[in-house]
This record gives C-alpha cells, sequence and structure tokens, in this order.
C-alpha cells in the first residue's frame, strides 16, 4: 500500500499527519504540487492506493482531486467535497437539499439587488465572498450606509469572486460557536471556539475549549459531512438563541493544532487511519 | 418561443433573488439559461436546480465547459481526441511541461471566453516572459498554467453546434490570426457536417453534459480532428449567415422537449 501526500507547505498540521504516517509504517511519498507538470492525459504521479489533499490553495486541491480521480486515484478529501465546501453557495445549497438546518441564505446577482435582499432580511446581515477561508472579507452589515459601502467596495473589486452576492442571516451566538472534526462517518472531536469577537476563527484569537459531543451535534455533523460527499471535514456550527443548531461552513481541510489539547484527541492519527481504510478499500477492490 | 405559441417570460437576472431556504418549486417547466456572464450562468443554474427547476443547459455542463481544465479532462475520459495539456501550478514547472512538450505551445486562462488572455508561445523568451506576467496577474486567484500543444490548423478551424442528439450545423472559422474567433474579427463559412463531424461533436456534447453547446474543433496538419472546447451559450449570429439550419427553431424545440420530460 502506497500513499501519497499532497502539500506545498508543511504546517504544524502537516508535520503530525507525516508523523502519523510514520508511526503506522506506512509507505508515503510528500508531493509537492508546485514541484510537478501533471499531464491531463496521464501521470506525472506514480500510483497511489490513497492520496491525502492538503493544499493551502483550494485552487489546487479543486483540480488536483479532480484530476486524481480522474486518474483512478481516491482523493481525501474527494473532489466533490473539495468543490462543495470551498464555495459557500455550493455548500449551503447541499445542506439545504439534504435537510441541514442553515441560517437564512440568500443570492443575488448585482449590488442593486443584493441591496434589496438585505433590506428584505433586516440587519444585521452576513456578506460572505463566495470563496476564502481564515474569516476573511466576512463582513457584518449592521445597517444600509454599511450595506452600500461594501456591496461599491466588492463591486470595484470586481472579478468573478465579488460579482455573485451571499448574503445570511446573521446568527447571536452565546460567546461562542462549535466546530466538529468528522472523518468519514465518524464525529472525531468537537471544539467551541470563545471569542468577543463575532468571527470565531482560531486562527483569528477564538480560544478553543472541549465540547462534548452530544447526540445532536454527533446527528448534525454527520449530515453535514454526508450532505457535501464526505471526507475529512469539520463543520462549524451554530447555536441559535430558539436552540436550534444551524450549520455554518464546512471546510474540507481543516486545521486542527488548537485542538488536539482541549478534546484530548489524536485527531491526525484519526484522519490517518481514515485515509488507510479508503485506501484498503481501493486496494481490496 | 413566440412561434410555438409558448409561454415565456424573460428574466432578468440582475434583478432576481434566490432565496435558498424557500423550497417551494418555481413555476416553470424549464429555464433556458442565456447569461453573458459565467458565473452567474453557473449560479443561477445552480439555484434553479436545487429548487427543482431544470435548466438548459444544465449546472454540470456549464461548470464543465466554463472551466478549460474540467473539459479537457471530460473529453479525454469519454475517449474524444483533445489536443495534449498539462497543468501546472508555479513557473518551474510550467516552463518544464512548456519545454517538454515543444514549441509553439499555447498557454490559456483555464476560465474565460472569447480568446482573452490566450498566448502563443514560440519560444523560450515567450515563455518565460508570459509566464511571469501570469504569475504577477494571478497572485490573488491562483489558477493553474493550463499548457497545450499547439495545433496547426491550415489558416482556420471549425465550429459545431449540437443541440440534444444531434448536430444542427457546422461552419468553418478563418482568420489570419491564430486565435479565429469570430468575436474577434474571423470569417465564417458553412461546411457539410460530415460523419466524423456529427460523431465527434456529439461525442464531445455527451462528455461535458449534454445539452446546447458549441464544439470547437481543430484540423492537424494530418488530417485528424480534434476537439479543442465546448462552450454552454454558445453564439451563433455568425452562423445564421452562413448555413440555412433553422439554429433558434432547434434550440426552441429542444427546451421544449425538456420541458415536457416527467420530473
Amino acid at each position: 500500500m502506497r500513499i501519497g501526500v499532497l502539500c506545498s507547505r508543511v504546517r504544524v498540521e502537516e508535520k503530525m499527519l507525516l508523523a502519523a504516517l510514520q508511526k503506522r509504517g506506512v509507505d508515503y511519498d510528500r508531493i509537492d504540487p508546485q514541484e510537478v507538470v501533471f499531464d491531463l492525459d496521464g501521470n506525472g504521479l506514480g500510483k497511489y492506493d490513497a492520496v491525502l489533499v492538503r493544499c493551502l490553495s483550494h485552487t489546487q486541491a479543486y483540480y488536483l482531486t479532480r484530476w486524481l480521480e480522474s486518474g483512478g486515484m481516491p482523493a481525501i478529501s474527494p473532489h466533490r467535497v473539495v468543490a462543495t465546501c470551498g464555495d459557500k453557495l455550493l455548500t449551503s445549497a447541499a445542506l439545504q437539499k439534504a435537510g441541514v438546518p442553515i441560517p437564512h441564505t440568500m443570492v443575488a446577482f448585482t449590488p442593486e439587488a443584493a441591496l434589496e435582499a438585505i433590506e428584505g432580511m433586516g440587519y444585521p446581515v452576513l456578506l460572505k465572498p463566495l470563496f476564502g477561508s481564515w474569516g476573511r472579507l466576512l463582513a457584518k452589515v449592521s445597517d444600509c450606509y454599511a450595506a452600500e459601502a461594501i456591496l461599491e467596495h466588492k463591486k470595484t473589486l470586481g472579478g468573478y469572486r465579488h460579482s455573485i452576492f451571499y448574503i445570511q442571516e446573521y446568527v447571536e451566538k452565546p460567546g461562542r460557536d462549535i466546530r466538529s472534526f468528522i472523518a468519514g462517518d465518524e464525529t472525531m472531536a468537537a471544539i467551541y471556539r470563545n471569542s468577543t469577537h463575532w468571527i470565531t476563527n482560531t486562527a483569528r484569537g477564538g480560544k478553543a475549549s472541549n465540547c462534548p459531543i452530544t447526540p445532536e451535534i454527533d446527528r448534525i455533523s454527520c449530515a453535514a459531512a454526508q450532505a457535501v460527499g464526505g471526507g475529512v471535514v469539520a463543520i462549524d456550527i451554530f447555536e441559535a438563541p430558539d436552540g436550534r443548531l444551524l450549520v455554518s461552513e464546512v471546510n474540507h481541510t481543516p486545521e486542527f493544532r488548537n485542538s488536539i489539547a482541549p478534546t484530548g484527541v489524536d485527531i491526525p492519527g484519526k484522519i490517518i487511519d481514515y485515509v488507510l481504510e479508503v485506501a484498503a478499500m481501493k486496494a481490496g477492490r | 418561443m413566440r412561434e410555438r405559441g409558448v409561454g415565456f417570460e424573460r428574466i432578468d437576472v440582475r434583478q432576481v433573488i434566490f432565496d435558498l431556504n424557500d423550497a417551494t418549486l418555481e413555476d416553470y417547466d424549464v429555464v433556458l439559461i442565456r447569461c453573458l456572464s459565467h458565473s452567474r450562468a453557473l449560479y443561477a443554474a445552480k439555484t434553479l436546480q436545487e429548487k427543482g427547476v431544470r435548466t438548459v443547459n444544465s449546472y454540470e455542463a456549464i461548470a464543465t465547459c466554463g472551466d478549460k481544465v474540467l473539459t479537457t479532462l471530460a473529453l479525454i475520459e469519454h475517449g474524444v481526441p483533445t489536443p495534449r495539456t498539462a497543468i501546472a501550478f508555479a513557473r518551474e514547472p510550467a516552463l518544464t511541461a512548456v519545454e517538454e512538450m515543444g514549441y509553439p505551445v499555447v498557454l490559456k486562462p483555464p476560465v474565460g471566453s472569447w480568446g482573452r488572455l490566450m498566448a502563443k508561445l514560440n519560444d523560450r523568451e515567450a515563455a518565460e516572459a508570459v509566464i511571469e506576467h501570469k504569475e504577477a496577474l494571478d497572485k490573488s486567484q491562483d489558477a493553474p498554467f493550463y499548457i497545450q500543444d499547439y495545433i496547426h490548423k491550415p489558416g482556420g478551424d471549425i465550429r459545431t453546434l449540437v443541440v440534444g442528439n444531434e448536430t444542427v450545423y457546422a461552419v468553418y472559422r478563418s482568420s489570419p490570426h491564430w486565435i479565429t474567433n469570430t468575436a474577434r474579427g474571423g470569417n465564417t463559412s458553412n461546411l457539410p457536417v460530415t460523419p466524423e463531424i456529427d460523431h465527434l461533436s456529439r461525442a464531445a456534447a455527451e462528455a461535458v453534459g449534454g445539452g446546447i453547446v458549441a464544439v470547437d474543433i481543430l484540423e492537424d496538419s494530418d488530417g485528424s480532428l480534434l476537439v479543442n472546447e465546448v462552450n454552454h451559450t454558445p453564439e451563433f449570429h455568425g452562423a445564421m449567415q452562413a448555413t440555412d439550419a433553422d439554429i433558434t427553431g432547434r434550440m426552441a424545440d429542444y427546451v421544449l422537449s425538456i420541458a415536457r420530460e416527467e420530473r
């Protein structure tokens, strides 16, 4: 059995994942996609029973998972997951279709229609770029002056990425949200992310603490993961004031360095075990 | 549509707001998507399909045709001949791919149309300069380098229109410039739909998910035909003068046949 790991920069997460592979005595190659020519009608890489894709760049993950699957190599996460999670509209649509509760979400194609949608939803709302992570260019819009200013900036930014307006109800959170980690159909771990800022990303200073995996959290996490196509994902969950859990986003290449200590769960080990499971299934076929 | 007495509405997507949580079915049997903007076409199709409304083309076809990497992979997977193509994510492997393929090669942005930002590279100097410029342009977009074997088409290329399972017309587009796009000033003349062109066109359309598509075909110096690109919102005003095919009629009939299918 041979495993490939696609990544350019070896961050803390990738170091832990490679260490977990070594510990299990697995034959693996780390491949830097920035050094390789990918022939669309052939190879360029060796043959692998499974490839763990840990590209920082969503675009690289997007094309390379598609390319790997075209060559019959399972990618983790699969292309469908990367394509869906990398685009907030596709994520919301997939969750909604699968019956996973999401905050109220609207889409418009011009600043004028976006403003109308915002006014219809009522302030505050969130304006999110379809692509991107770490909370970048996420805007909480509290009144029409802010709405007009941000819409104008988005229009001026221009391009494919800013011409679609994704508008979401702002959910009042109790100073925290939940992030759960899924591999296959198992909720490995969950944390609370506490922050005084409404963006509760640990990369932006949110503090992580253990969140017990209740049956409800387990259920909504697995449902969200299945909705986007499985694989290894992290689910962002809001606790709405009325007690409902709502899924906000799903991440296809989760960072987990700050979630191991509070939960006591060997997240990289569990990810690698899942990768090996996928590889064994492929080898067994 | 009017000739056929069909009830239809033109929807200006610029004024539409799609509510993702509102699962009520929109009141259309089918929606023909003719957005100029690829991203609007893509997301309008997606949101409509999620609400149970059929679209022509489908989201999958729009997504595949709108991205040259996805198109090429789909063609290869369906055994449709296409020029040799490689992708790379940094300057060094991009140059390696260019050199391995041999000059001239074509460098294209994976997403884009009307021949914009396409570059024919005849030597190493051109390759280095263009790749460096692309890197400077693409910092935020992070698009891969899409590197394709240059096909020595003798002065022109072929464009066909496939509607459903039928090749409606084929035209020959000639231009002194290597980018033979009528939107860029090429000449269009009628071409008989030979069995070979018909077969290749329909195979290409099927590979990307079908519907109403235009297929760009290149004739190699040895006479073999290669599918270059597939377009999901074909422009056909140039072809209307060159052929006597009832283009809009065929398209309308196809859209109506989709509307009549069982949900």
